[in-house]
């Protein structure tokens, strides 16, 4: 398994119509990413990293080159099929976490389970799982806002991973927390990389880009060097 | 699915609690409305139909005039009079008739001790009970052998027994018409306000034998024929055949309609319900618009509240909601909200009405509540609630989830 072709973009462009003026976000861009890769995409603002992060994610379509995830064609598939790959096979991860304030952890965390008619049981208990494993059992039935900054990341994380994904995409997951809390958070994605999970992760810090497997630069929407 | 939607919706009641209140209250109160403005429309139609029918259901009142203008010289125009055989003529002939009674209407007076009256005394037959639709509180009604005897024996309305008798017993006792001795046999049970009548009201009349009273009268005439036709649909079939029986008895010409002039209180009721039935679209119309101003209150909140939730609706479309899911949400929300506001209005509606019931009726009307206005008040509701919910969909469904995932 790992080390199979997982994402191959071949001349990826996204370019955003701003009120006339056409902004191009991504400029060409080719990539491949494997099974069991730990990337670092790092790059100034403005650079496409977000964008090149939603196309991968399937939550925006490419204007122009070609897309192949497991060797599907995304650029063919219908709406619905998207929605079904961004609930089955990618798993996100947010600065800002993006949780639910009116669920709770537990809630949250089966969030993806909900849109895949799994019985409620079985949501619960592969959520309970979840959370276990990121080390929050005792917080399963708080909200959000009774959670600290790293617990609502492991929420985040918890919920990225119920499905199993094939990769899990993170854009700057420590970007929000204090630097102890963040290596905690950072620990807990490289524990997850060497268990053989296939992890791309947005940064713009270079002390975590030093320590992932293998760093993408951008620069105006290409892929540098 | 369907349960985490409720939730979805409580919660957004709850965290616009006031505003909520206020814009759902315009459902609540046009639900309320549609049941309580048209039941209270009906119960009015009722109480005016009820009051008209006091007098009698359905009846027809058959007489005979003077012979048409066009159809003879005015000096020559004869006064008709019908009479008992005419009576029999028309009961035995008519397929469309279900009662019939011969009225003789006087005006007589009456006497008893000191107490002298002018009384509206009216000579029936035995089938006079079931046509005015009156009960006989006490004693028995006229039967058969006191018109073939004419017997001088009188049935007393409440007011009329009231006036002559006051509180006394007065089964057995006798006074007199135009000084003649009568028994009192029965008194009828209290009719109350009539909306019309012919004569007296019931409640001042006195009730004797049809034969007795042509007696006193010195002539054979019956003023008037009280007719009940089989069902309302009967009364136009019924009216021609009296006509073309009546007509050939007293010579005179089938169209004359001044000499058998005929009065159907059911045309008249008919009248009636082409107004109610006008009142009750006018007020249902009213209640159906107050109930489509709530809905836009509603779509107004969803509205603000899709937009609060946009990052809510970028993460359900990033975890794997479908577009179509979360439209469905959307709209089953404003679903929830708007008939929880129609149920309860339906509630209260119906709670109005009960209450409205308490009160003495000739006060308020009874309103009544018709199954099918309560349907109608919660399919409308539906409708404005899909309505109101389609707009906010609509916005949910443009949600750019990579846009709203990164707004801070």
């Amino acid at each position: 398994m790992n080390g199979e072709p997982l994402i191959c973009l071949r001349d990826v462009r996204k370019t955003f119509d701003l009120g006339g003026a056409a902004v191009r976000a991504l400029d060409g861009v080719d990539l491949d990413i494997r099974r069991g890769e730990y990337v670092g995409i790092m790059g100034p603002s403005g650079s496409g990293k977000t964008t090149l992060m939603d196309i991968l994610g399937f939550l925006s379509r490419p204007t122009g080159g070609s897309y192949d995830f497991e060797g599907r064609r995304v650029e063919s598939l219908a709406d619905d099929e998207l929605a079904a790959l961004r609930g089955e096979r990618v798993g996100f991860i947010f600065q800002t976490f993006n949780l639910l304030p009116r669920l709770s952890a537990i809630e949250n965390a089966e969030l993806p389970l909900l849109y895949r008619r799994v019985s409620r049981r079985q949501r619960r208990a592969r959520a309970e799982a979840m959370l276990r494993q990121v080390g929050l059992e005792a917080r399963l039935y708080h909200k959000p806002n009774e959670l600290s900054g790293g617990e609502r990341q492991r929420v985040a994380i918890a919920r990225a991973l119920i499905n199993q994904p094939s990769v899990v995409l993170a854009d700057e997951p420590t970007g929000a927390l204090d630097s102890a809390t963040g290596e905690a958070i950072l620990e807990l994605i490289e524990a997850l990389y060497r268990g053989g999970q296939t992890i791309v992760m947005v940064t713009h810090d270079t002390r975590i880009a030093a320590r992932v497997q293998r760093v993408i630069r951008l620069r105006d929407g290409r892929v540098e060097g | 699915m369907l349960y985490a939607t409720i939730l979805e919706a409580l919660t957004t009641l709850r965290t616009h609690r006031r505003w909520a209140a206020l814009t759902t209250f315009g459902i609540v109160w046009g639900t309320a409305s549609v049941v309580l403005l048209v039941g209270w429309g009906v119960g009015v139609h009722h109480l005016v139909e009820r009051g008209l029918q006091k007098v009698g259901k359905n009846l027809v009142y058959v007489m005979a005039g003077r012979v048409g203008e066009e159809l003879s010289p005015a000096d020559e125009r004869r006064q008709l009079h019908l009479e008992m055989d005419d009576v029999e003529a028309v009961r035995q002939s008519a397929r469309h008739i279900d009662r019939i009674s011969a009225d003789i209407v006087n005006w007589f007076s009456v006497r008893r001790g000191a107490t002298l009256r002018a009384v509206n005394v009216r000579g029936v037959e035995p089938s006079m009970r079931d046509l005015r639709g009156v009960a006989v509180a006490a004693g028995r009604f006229l039967n058969a052998d006191d018109l073939r005897f004419q017997r001088r024996v009188a049935i007393l309305g409440t007011m009329a027994r009231e006036r002559l008798f006051g509180p006394r017993p007065v089964l057995g006792q006798s006074f007199s018409i135009q000084g003649q001795r009568f028994t009192v046999i029965g008194v009828l049970d209290p009719v109350g306000t009539q909306l019309s009548r012919d004569g007296a009201p019931i409640d001042e009349q006195i009730w004797i034998p049809a034969t007795t009273a042509m007696l006193i009268n010195q002539n054979n005439w019956v003023h008037k024929l009280v007719v009940r036709p089989t069902s309302r649909e009967m009364d136009r079939p019924m009216q021609r055949e009296v006509r073309k029986v009546l007509a050939e008895r007293l010579h005179v010409s089938p169209s004359d309609e001044e000499a058998v002039f005929i009065v159907s209180m059911i045309d008249i009721l008919s009248g009636f319900d082409t107004i109610f039935k006008a009142l009750q679209t006018f007020l249902f119309l009213m209640a159906v618009t107050t109930l489509a101003i709530g809905g836009i209150g509603v779509m107004n909140m969803m509205l603000v509240a899709v937009n609060e939730r946009r990052r809510e609706i970028g993460v359900r479309l990033a975890v794997g909601a479908r577009r179509r899911q979360v439209v469905t949400q959307f709209l089953a929300e404003t679903l929830v909200i708007t008939l929880a506001g129609g149920f309860t209005g339906l509630g209260l509606g119906l709670l109005g009405c009960a209450l409205l019931d308490m009160l003495p009726h000739e006060v308020i009307p009874a309103p009544v509540v018709i199954p099918a206005v309560a349907y109608a008040a919660i399919a409308v509701t539906t409708i404005v609630g899909v309505a109101a919910g389609v707009a906010p969909a609509w916005s949910a469904a443009r949600v750019d989830p990579a846009e709203s995932l990164r707004t801070p």
